[in-house]
């Protein structure tokens, strides 16, 4: 076992090919077959035309900070060590938007709209967790 | 009829009713919705045979299943509805109430909610906080992968989204905890009892940065309880009846997010300038009035961005303009909209909003001592989801 303390993803069927794929170090998002729609969180139909036809398809990584928090206080006593630590909201060029963590970032220095890319955090032998970076 | 006239003042509230509020109550929920029924069927002048509906908001675990508390009361109901452990259902619970009363399925529904928010605080973030993983986080936007949890931390995460777009500050945003504790001071069943200053909100810690603890509603059990039944029966109760005169419902999807308002562009919304259409506000069409015609305006504030977002999806003011359009006592009693005049979730109790709706109706009575609103004759229950209803006298 890893000594990885902190919550893990709960896999299901809907977002499994998204966990499968992160452990490769591919961001990849639902695409619709039917009308082209790219949406997240993974989910089993299109919320545009409710076709269930898509693919995995793979994303750039690229991406701004839309918005962001500080917690102060680690309710998850895994996050203690790191507080005070920033959960981001990223915007994808491709439009979804993930909740995720900066890499490297102080909370000090993160602003909306800063451009972010996805690296891959190997947390156990199963999970890499995706989380961001600031843009070269 | 489209416009939903025909249920137009035809129900109304008879009876209220409140426990005693508190940091963290001896009774349980069951022990306190069952006082404050009791308190209701007093105030109406009704035994609890009168009592043929039962609209629960907030059952097991933070408050009371309908069918423990029908069987404890010795209550016989013939219609019941239930929301789960959202506060934001007070509305939806109302307005099936009143739908219930103006098909004939029920001639008098108990509203009821009672929690102990302080028994299951473990459910507000934090390991215990099962919702985390609610389908992929929902509009949630909790995610325990990456520490992401408790329900403040959404409305931060709006907050920042909304500081960023329209440069409002955290200084700005302390008028409406500050405009509540005001009110609270006023109010001798409210919680919070000493001024809060500006610089005591900029002062005080972080509850989710950018929210400080005075953005945030308190942490209270206690219970409430509103009796809805036709307008022609509510004549002849103890208390003038407050006619419930228009309703909308709660909105969900896409463009719709927990603690925002659509167009902010968080989690999967879309960005864009966002007023509210026709249908965003079928409530005011309904009621035959226009934003201009509320004397006094109730929200639900768990936490202080909330207040800013239901000015905009209400169209008191434009998108953006909330942080300005707040300032100056606007929203203070005496000013031009008083809003939350019992204190609120913020500084009176943390009743999921139905404190707000009790005090609606004593407004609209005339009962609300120090805190009265002169001569108020309509008053709007409206959240930042959507729903609403209006009461008139």
């Amino acid at each position: 076992m890893s000594g990885y303390a902190k919550p893990l993803p709960r896999i299901t069927p809907d977002n499994g090919p998204f966990w499968e794929a992160a452990r490769r170090h591919e961001l990849r998002l639902q695409r619709c077959l039917a009308c082209g729609q790219v949406w997240y969180p993974p989910a089993p139909v299109c919320p545009g035309c409710l076709s269930d036809r898509h693919q995995w398809a793979p994303m750039s990584g690229r991406g701004t900070v839309s918005s962001f928090v500080v917690f102060h206080k680690a309710w998850f006593p895994a996050f203690a060590s790191e507080t005070p630590y920033a959960v981001v909201q990223v915007e994808l060029e491709e439009g979804p938007r993930l909740t995720a963590n900066l890499v490297d970032v102080p909370p000090g220095e993160i602003r909306v709209g800063m451009p972010v890319t996805v690296v891959f955090d190997d947390v156990t032998p199963e999970i890499s967790i995706p989380r961001f970076r600031r843009a070269p | 009829m489209a416009d939903g006239a025909t249920i137009r003042d035809r129900t109304a509230v008879s009876g209220i009713g409140v426990s005693r509020f508190a940091f963290a109550a001896e009774e349980t929920p069951l022990g306190l919705a069952a006082e404050a029924f009791k308190a209701a069927l007093v105030d109406a002048g009704l035994t609890k045979d009168a009592v043929d509906g039962l609209a629960i908001n907030i059952g097991w675990p933070l408050g009371v299943d309908y069918d423990r508390f029908a069987e404890t009361l010795g209550l016989r109901i013939r219609f019941v509805e239930q929301a789960w452990t959202h506060g934001r259902f007070a509305g939806p619970t109302l307005q099936a109430a009143a739908m219930a009363i103006h098909t004939g399925l029920a001639t008098c529904v108990a509203c009821l909610c009672g929690v102990s928010f302080t028994r299951e605080r473990q459910l507000l973030g934090g390991p215990g906080d099962f919702e985390g993983t609610r389908e992929e986080g929902g509009t949630h936007q909790e995610n325990p992968v990456y520490g992401m949890t408790a329900p403040a931390a959404g409305a931060a995460l709006a907050a920042q989204r909304y500081f960023a777009l329209y440069g409002a500050t955290s200084q700005e945003l302390a008028a409406v905890p500050i405009a509540f504790r005001k009110h609270a001071l006023l109010n001798p069943g409210a919680l919070m009892k000493k001024p809060l200053s500006l610089e005591e909100h900029q002062r005080s810690r972080w509850i989710v940065e950018p929210l400080h603890l005075f953005d945030c509603c308190l942490v209270t059990d206690g219970a409430a309880c509103v009796l809805v039944t036709s307008a022609e029966r509510s004549r002849d109760r103890r208390k003038p009846p407050v006619l419930i005169a228009g309703m909308q419902g709660l909105r969900a999807g896409r463009d719709d997010v927990l603690f925002g308002r659509p167009g902010l562009g968080l989690w999967q919304q879309r960005t864009f300038r966002w007023t509210p259409a026709d249908d965003d506000l079928l409530v005011y069409r309904m009621a035959s009035l226009t934003q201009r015609d509320v004397g006094a305006l109730y929200t639900y504030d768990a936490f202080s961005p909330l207040v800013w977002f239901v000015l905009e999806r209400f169209g008191f003011c434009g998108p953006g303009e909330a942080a300005k359009w707040t300032q100056g006592g606007r929203i203070e009693l005496g000013g031009e909209l008083p809003m939350n005049t019992s204190g609120g979730l913020l500084s009176e109790a943390h009743v999921s909003g139905w404190n707000s709706i009790v005090e609606l109706v004593r407004q609209l009575r005339g009962e609300a001592g120090p805190r009265q609103v002169p001569g108020i004759q309509v008053a709007q229950w409206a959240t930042a989801w959507g729903d609403s209803l209006i009461f008139r006298r």
